[in-house]
């Protein structure tokens, strides 16, 4: 038994490397710059539900406000580059710190909440961030803040030239957030968020102390969305609170993860893969006069999903891996 | 009548226990001690729920104290206390019912080591002593009741708890199922852990436990030997006499 | 600022207080019924205020007069989101929480999308209503009409809601199957009935409160967002579960936008309200008159 479950875990590491090898030799084949956004941004995509899914998926704590560790990350790093020099690098960092922290400040009045209450008020903490920062001049309130560009540099994380170095630090952080998750879901913290998402109160009676187990779950996962942030501002190299900070992040973080598997340890890629190129393509190919066309989609496998599939479109590749592993 | 030289694994001091104007246990004070299987029963509203609820550290007692294995743990936690060696079940089972058997059971073992290899193999070990190793792939909400009992003993059996809390593990099962139950306690009791056990049926709990602790209306009414307590028409009149809740 | 610039300021604040209580009853009264909360809520908001546009538009009929039309018309609306979506969302056993919101926000994201591709973003307004533009004074106070309106229309609702929750049947119905919708069914009351009839009731409440916003804001695909937060927010100020929470939250609102516009700038107004709903729910978690 004991064979078989870690022949599991080695095959899944196996197909997410294939995976990941495939990926990186998509860009040598496919030269088209728009194409390429769409995969960059469907790989960030899925980094950064795959975040999301480790406090709201396995732990169970429903988030709507993630946005606000996404544009700390983002604005983090875009204000310690123009204003003091700081190189992205350490901002990525310093992103990830502040927003691991301030999710820990957040949970111990947070984590108290039940259920709509609590995403209720992750909304609303992070539109009230949203609101602060348009109104914060020195963080350029409304207008946001501008990167400026000369030229590629790895030091100062910016490319003009080509969006591959892009493409390449979004498909690693999409390595390092499902290495992060593959890692933790067979560990003392991936049980106990399950059983704390499961049954809180039969978790106590184990000796698990719940609270510090979802706070351990925020941490992971506002820091890791804050990477993602910090990877935003570098790759659009001009952001504002509405485009970092806004709800429709909060959900769209969250929806590859919903549709293709919350709580598990694929949904969130599966997710990304559909969603992100589905809804970019029905934007731009249904144009101007098809406004909404993307939301219709999307929110339509939403609902589909929720109603007849909860566990997500994995499900639909391996049941038994479905069962068992989980 | 416990030996002098024992100190006794839990001792409850005085317990009172309010909810608001109701009074749910009054000045109860027991003692278990080391490797005894002691029975708490008690007809309906008697209050034994609460004082189990109370010892597993799901509430803090109004008054009184609870010292488990030397140590006052009144104020500690239902997590604090599994980890000094309570462990529980619940009468109304709460499995995790999106894992399997032996993820469940492994939930458990956690508390003792963080390497999952030796959690894993704590959990085959605790599945096979209470014989669900058969069943150990299976969702937890597959089981037949009787299977969610076993689960629940084996995942508290995880934690190595020294005691033991069973909530009414033995309540509506089959005869069979039950003296199965009743074996698995004997064989819990065989490896050193204490048990105390909620139970309301009698035939069944009153062979098994070496000394029943009768509760009614939120006070201690008698304990001592099975055979003596059933005797005792104090607990004869509190079963089947005319009994309305007293209050404060 | 002048003492008669607060005491405007706070009239105002009440009437449109009343207004989000209005607009939050119906997601109260949902939740209380049946512990699911409408995410969907802002656009039922939404369509109340196109339909409300539309028959200005097309058959000049002022919105005063299509209220209970628009009413009717959401009651409808309601009742089928229940029956063809909801119903099915509440028997999910794995990820309970998770398809309870996503099903309702996925028909919101989906209806913004509809409005969004047929009504295009463009802002309409109602150019000449009855009420329209037009003030009045009370006591030297200079209260809108539309919005005075709207708060009469608002208390008589809540007063309508407490008569018919109370005295009628089928709100005693209601209540029972709030508590205990297993054991309804044993005397013969069709569970799903209620249900519908509870989304429906709901959903014309908003209806309500929509027609008569339309009378005096702008109405847009996404015009529900705002006001399904500050809902949700007054919601679980007063107390998920609680209709009279729901009127009480409203009002509290209400005031805390009016006084916080007075001192902040105006892009800030709603952090008030968001302050105030955090400050509340960490202190007492269930809300001011929770009940679950």
């Amino acid at each position: 038994m004991d064979t078989a479950f870690a022949k599991r875990r080695r095959r899944d590491l196996i197909v997410a490397a294939i995976f990941a090898a495939i990926a990186a030799i998509v860009p040598l084949f496919v030269k088209d710059v728009y194409v390429q956004n769409i995969m960059v941004l469907t790989l960030m995509y899925a980094a950064l539900s795959q975040s999301w899914n480790i406090l709201s998926g396995y732990c169970g704590q429903i988030s709507l406000g993630h946005a606000l560790y996404f544009g700390l990350g983002a604005y983090t790093t875009a204000l310690l580059f123009t204003k003091f020099g700081v190189l992205p690098w350490f901002g990525m960092l310093g992103g990830g710190l502040i927003s691991a922290a301030i999710a820990m400040a957040l949970g111990y009045p947070c984590f108290r909440l039940r259920g709509h209450y609590f995403v209720i008020a992750t909304i609303v903490i992070a539109e009230t961030a949203l609101l602060l920062f348009q109104n914060w001049d020195w963080a350029g309130a409304a207008l946001g803040i501008d990167i400026p560009v000369r030229g590629d540099s790895w030091l100062k994380f910016q490319f003009v030239r080509s969006k591959l170095p892009y493409f390449y630090f979004a498909l690693a952080l999409a390595c390092v957030a499902w290495l992060v998750t593959w890692w933790l879901e067979d560990s003392k913290w991936g049980y106990w968020w399950r059983a704390v998402k499961d049954n809180p109160d039969a978790a106590e009676s184990l000796g698990v102390v719940v609270f510090n187990s979802k706070m351990g779950a925020a941490a992971v996962s506002a820091f890791l969305t804050a990477i993602g942030g910090s990877f935003y501002a570098q790759f659009v190299s001009y952001i504002d609170p509405e485009s970092v900070m806004g709800f429709q992040f909060s959900l769209l973080m969250a929806l590859p993860a919903v549709l293709g598997g919350i709580g598990t340890l694929w949904g969130p890629v599966l997710g990304a893969v559909i969603l992100i190129p589905l809804t970019e393509l029905t934007r731009s190919y249904i144009g101007g006069s098809g406004r909404g066309v993307d939301l219709i989609v999307y929110g339509t496998l939403i609902v589909l999903i929720s109603l007849a599939r909860p566990e997500g479109l994995v499900g639909l590749f391996s049941p038994r891996r479905k069962e068992a592993a989980r | 009548m416990t030996a002098l030289l024992e100190i006794p694994l839990l001792e409850t001091r005085g317990i009172w226990q309010r909810f608001g104007g109701l009074v749910a246990n009054s000045d109860v004070s027991i003692s278990v001690g080391r490797g005894e299987i002691v029975g708490l029963i008690g007809p309906n509203g008697a209050g034994k729920s609460t004082l189990f609820n109370l010892i597993a550290g799901v509430y803090t007692p109004t008054q009184g104290s609870i010292i488990f294995d030397g140590e006052d743990v009144t104020r500690l936690s239902a997590a604090e206390r599994c980890e000094r060696g309570v462990g529980r079940t619940f009468q109304v089972v709460k499995s995790f019912e999106t894992m399997t058997v032996i993820d469940n059971v492994i939930v458990g073992a956690l508390i003792r080591t963080t390497v999952m290899r030796e959690a894993r193999r704590k959990a085959h070990e605790v599945l096979e002593f209470c014989g669900l190793a058969a069943r150990a792939d299976t969702l937890a909400s597959q089981l037949i009741p009787s299977e969610k009992r076993r689960l629940e003993v084996a995942r508290a059996l995880a934690t190595e708890p020294k005691l033991l809390l069973l909530d009414e593990v033995l309540t509506g099962l089959t005869p069979i199922e039950a003296q199965t139950g009743v074996e698995l306690v004997r064989k819990v009791r065989a490896t050193g852990v204490t048990v105390l056990m909620v139970e309301h049926v009698m035939e069944i709990v009153m062979p098994l436990v070496d000394r029943a602790i009768v509760l009614d209306l939120g006070k201690v009414l008698v304990e001592g030997k099975p055979t003596d307590v059933v005797r005792d028409p104090k607990v004869i009149s509190a079963y089947l006499g005319d009994r309305h809740a007293v209050g404060a | 600022m002048t003492a008669e610039t607060i005491i405007q300021s706070l009239a105002s604040g009440l009437l449109m207080g009343l207004l989000y209580g209005l607009i939050a009853v119906g997601l109260a009264l949902i939740f209380g019924l049946m512990d699911v909360v409408n995410f969907a809520h802002g656009e039922f908001l939404m369509i109340a205020m196109y339909a409300t546009f539309f028959l200005f538009a097309f058959f000049a009929i002022d919105p005063l007069l299509a209220a209970p039309l628009v009413a009717a018309a959401l009651f409808v609306f309601g009742a089928a989101v229940y029956l063809l979506i909801v119903r099915f969302a509440v028997r999910a056993k794995a990820n309970a929480g998770m398809v309870q919101i996503f099903s309702t926000f996925g028909l919101a994201i989906v209806m913004r999308g509809l409005a969004q591709y047929f009504f295009t973003p463009d802002y309409r307004s109602i150019t000449h209503s009855w009420l329209g533009g037009k003030t009045i004074s009370v006591g030297g106070i200079f209260l809108p009409v539309p919005q005075l309106c709207g708060a009469l229309v608002a208390i008589a609702a809540f007063v309508a809601l407490y008569f018919f929750i109370n005295r009628t049947d089928f709100g005693r119905a209601l209540e029972a199957t709030r508590e205990d919708a297993g054991a309804v069914a044993l005397v013969g009351i069709d569970k799903n009935r209620v249900f519908a009839l509870g989304w429906g009731l709901g959903a014309a409440l908003v209806g309500l409160a929509g027609a008569i916003m339309a009378i005096f804001f702008y109405v847009y695909p996404d015009v529900g967002a705002s006001f399904a937060l500050i809902a949700y927010v007054t919601v679980a100020l007063g107390g998920f579960g609680s209709v009279f929470g729901a009127f009480a939250g409203g009002l509290v609102v209400g005031l805390v936008e009016a006084t916080t516009a007075l001192i902040l700038p105006p892009s800030l107004k709603s952090v008030g309200i968001y302050a105030v709903y955090l400050v509340v729910v960490f202190i007492r978690p269930r809300g001011l008159f929770g009940s679950m």
